[in-house]
């Protein structure tokens, strides 16, 4: 990707690119959500990016956002203030309790504690979506 | 043998063993340059992934899509019932549709989940 391909029409260079993962560990997490959403029928989402005070509600506020909230998980990550959130939405929290979420929490806190971001969202995805088992 | 066969072997070509492997681990290590270690600043964008664009109210339409904000993640958060509004300025006309439709306030059903930190 250059500079020069603006010119042909082909779109500018996502800005994601420039975030903090690779385009392989992109392609990773995109594949991984679209799994989970497939095999569970639940939405599987991950943001990046700090949260602000009290967190817990503002991860809530993120999750209510999306246009399905109560099939909704969310995986709010934040790398500033090293903190994790998985929000479920109501129906999506009988499938996969919070007992189990808790579970996922700490293996993926032990991936980012280890500096790896995209494996542990990856694998955390993994989990939930074993958890809440086929649609 | 002499003294150049003896250095021959038992100097340079250890040498050159150990050069060769450090070249290759100092080149196969340079993956993921951005890495991002506990305790380092990062000062990226909040980024939203989600796998279909569809699934968040008035979002535009990129096939990994992300939610691009600038350095107060809060300009993408507002408050309540504003929320859709803010979503970024790209949003396409047909994203417009599901602006109008979406429900002001979410039902806040009881959510769950878990929080942890490292």
């Amino acid at each position: 990707m250059t500079a020069g391909e603006e010119a042909h029409g082909v779109p500018a260079r996502p800005e994601v690119l420039d975030g903090p993962f690779t385009t392989r560990q992109l392609l990773r997490l995109d594949e991984a959500l679209r799994v989970a959403d497939r095999t569970t029928g639940l939405t599987f989402s991950v943001y990046v990016g700090d949260l602000e005070e009290p967190v817990r509600a503002h991860a809530e506020k993120l999750h209510s956002q999306l246009r399905d909230p109560d099939k909704s998980v969310m995986i709010a990550v934040s790398p500033n203030q090293r903190l994790l959130e998985i929000v479920t939405g109501a129906d999506a929290r009988k499938r996969i309790l919070d007992r189990e979420a808790k579970l996922a929490a700490l293996s993926m806190v032990a991936a980012f504690g280890g500096g790896d971001l995209a494996g542990g969202l990856i694998s955390g995805l993994d989990q939930l979506a074993t958890h809440a088992g086929r649609a | 043998m002499s003294v150049t066969e003896t250095l021959l072997v038992f100097v340079v070509i250890p040498a050159a063993i150990v050069l060769v492997i450090a070249g290759l681990a100092l080149l196969g290590g340079g993956r993921g340059g951005k890495r991002y270690r506990p305790g380092r600043s990062f000062d990226f964008a909040p980024v939203w992934f989600l796998s279909a664009p569809e699934q968040l109210a008035g979002s535009p339409a990129t096939s990994l899509h992300e939610l691009p904000a600038g350095s107060a993640g809060s300009r993408e958060l507002p408050a309540g019932s504003a929320g859709s509004r803010e979503l970024p300025a790209g949003s396409a006309g047909a994203a417009n549709k599901e602006l109008a439709t979406a429900p002001a306030v979410t039902t806040k059903g009881a959510t769950g989940g878990a929080s942890d930190r490292w």
